[in-house]
């Protein structure tokens, strides 16, 4: 599939919903699932389309990100760049894996992220968080499926649409 | 495989893939993201250029934030519509109640004042600082997991400044750390970045106190191992250091870990403020009671 126009306003409204997506707040005990939205719709678009997500526009949304979270600016530019690439390195092998295995995958991207962020928040010399931190990654792992089914339905109506 | 061989020319024959190949190529580019955005995390830490910047974009797009908030202002109000009458009649009922309560223990204090002002002006010391309140909303918009922010529907407009107090209607809440035009963001007291100048109430011994990362206690972990403090003391602010006004209630202690190896013990405090749960806060104006204070002060300068 080559990158092309009608995936890129899609990617566009699917990130910004995303974004806003993490910034609703929720009740206190749901907080801590909340899980990585921007980074599984980013994993989405990596995957399906060849191209269409650049490191570039990785950073992009990072830095969107950490401004409307007021996180440290870069931190989630630097946490989706590094999942792009991984993805792009990987992406041969992940396409085809089966979609159990696939979330397993994800899994292994989002705990990668917070190990990636774990590690920055140790070096400016804030506390350890506690278990909790580890919640997103596994909440991102479950809805993957569900996730992917969703953006593959949304992507095939814009086609239809556009047709 | 002469396709092969052509494609490998092709692709060695242009761009920096031709001293890297493809993948080097996305690894370079990997690289430089990755310094850049640890450029961009130095600088916002050094608070160079930075803050700025993320100042005015935050500005730009503060009707996302109100968007944002929509949800839960919907259910709050569908919470509100719904509530059941005999509720609103049994909450009505303990309101008023309370506010007598109050307005008896205000009677009293109106007169103590009198009294403390009586013996101050004796004394020959300052006046007591009265403080102005300001209401504000919270607009809990959630943030960064590592930082306890909140968000107060007030700004500029309303005449909020940095470094101003906020409590609620228990106790300290945090301070104002960002003021925008028409909201302005709180660090809370449990944020690990906030340290707070506190005094035990019984015993007046001074110390300080850390916010733990969790809204359910803070820190002391600087009191000394001999020092008189015991569960259910209550901690009010020093007033030292100038942001906080002195003798507004913290917390209460939990526990005391005294651990004969350490210097220090360590004191747990639960916190009276509803961090975690309140939506209304005051925010204090000390400025404004220091200006009506010199204003009413005599001419004594040195």
């Amino acid at each position: 599939m080559k990158p092309n126009r009608e995936n890129r306003s899609l990617i566009f409204l699917t990130v910004v919903a995303a974004i806003l997506l993490s910034l609703i707040p929720l009740p206190e005990v749901l907080e801590p699932f909340k899980p990585y939205w921007v980074a599984l719709v980013v994993i989405y678009w990596s995957l399906e389309t060849q191209g269409t997500i650049s490191l570039g526009l990785a950073f992009l949304f990072g830095i969107i990100l950490d401004i409307f979270s007021g996180s440290l600016m870069g931190l989630h530019a630097l946490s989706l760049v590094v999942m792009v690439f991984l993805v792009q390195h990987f992406r041969p092998r992940l396409r085809f894996f089966p979609p159990w295995q696939q979330a397993l995958s994800v899994l292994g991207l989002l705990v990668n992220d917070r190990i990636i962020l774990i590690w920055i928040t140790a070096l400016l010399g804030e506390p350890i968080p506690t278990w909790k931190y580890w919640l997103p990654p596994l909440i991102g792992m479950i809805l993957w499926p569900w996730l992917f089914l969703l953006l593959d339905r949304i992507r095939a109506m814009s086609r239809q649409h556009k047709s | 495989m002469q396709v092969h061989d052509k494609n490998l020319a092709h692709r060695e024959s242009s761009g920096p893939g031709r001293w890297f190949g493809e993948e080097g190529t996305r690894t370079a580019r990997l690289m430089i993201y990755i310094l850049l955005s640890i450029v961009l995390m130095f600088m916002d830490q050094l608070g160079q250029y930075v803050p700025r910047i993320r100042g005015a974009m935050e500005l730009a797009f503060e009707p996302v934030f109100h968007v944002v908030g929509w949800p839960a202002d919907a259910l709050q109000a569908l919470e509100q519509r719904t509530r059941d009458r005999n509720d609103l009649i049994a909450e009505n009922e303990q309101l008023l109640q309370q506010m007598l309560k109050i307005s008896g223990s205000v009677q009293t204090q109106a007169a103590l004042l009198q009294e403390n002002q009586r013996l101050r002006d004796l004394l020959g010391a300052t006046r007591g600082r009265p403080y102005l309140f300001q209401f504000a909303e919270m607009k809990k918009v959630s943030l960064d997991p590592f930082s306890h922010k909140v968000w107060i529907n007030a700004g500029v407009k309303e005449g909020v400044v940095v470094g101003q107090a906020v409590i609620d209607g228990l106790g300290i809440i945090g301070q104002v750390e960002d003021v925008h035009r028409h909201f302005s963001t709180v660090r809370l007291i449990s944020d690990p970045d906030h340290a707070l100048p506190v005094q035990i109430n019984r015993t007046g011994l001074r110390t300080v106190a850390y916010g733990s990362g969790e809204t359910s206690h803070l820190l002391m972990p600087n009191v000394p191992l001999q020092a008189d403090v015991s569960p259910g003391d209550v901690i009010v602010t020093s007033g030292l250091g100038d942001r906080f006004p002195p003798g507004f209630p913290v917390g209460e202690v939990e526990r005391v870990e005294r651990d004969s190896g350490e210097t220090f013990a360590t004191v747990y405090m639960r916190p009276f403020a509803a961090l975690d749960r309140g939506r209304e806060v005051l925010l204090i104006d000390p400025q404004a009671g220091l200006k009506s204070d010199l204003e009413s002060l005599p001419v004594e300068q040195p």
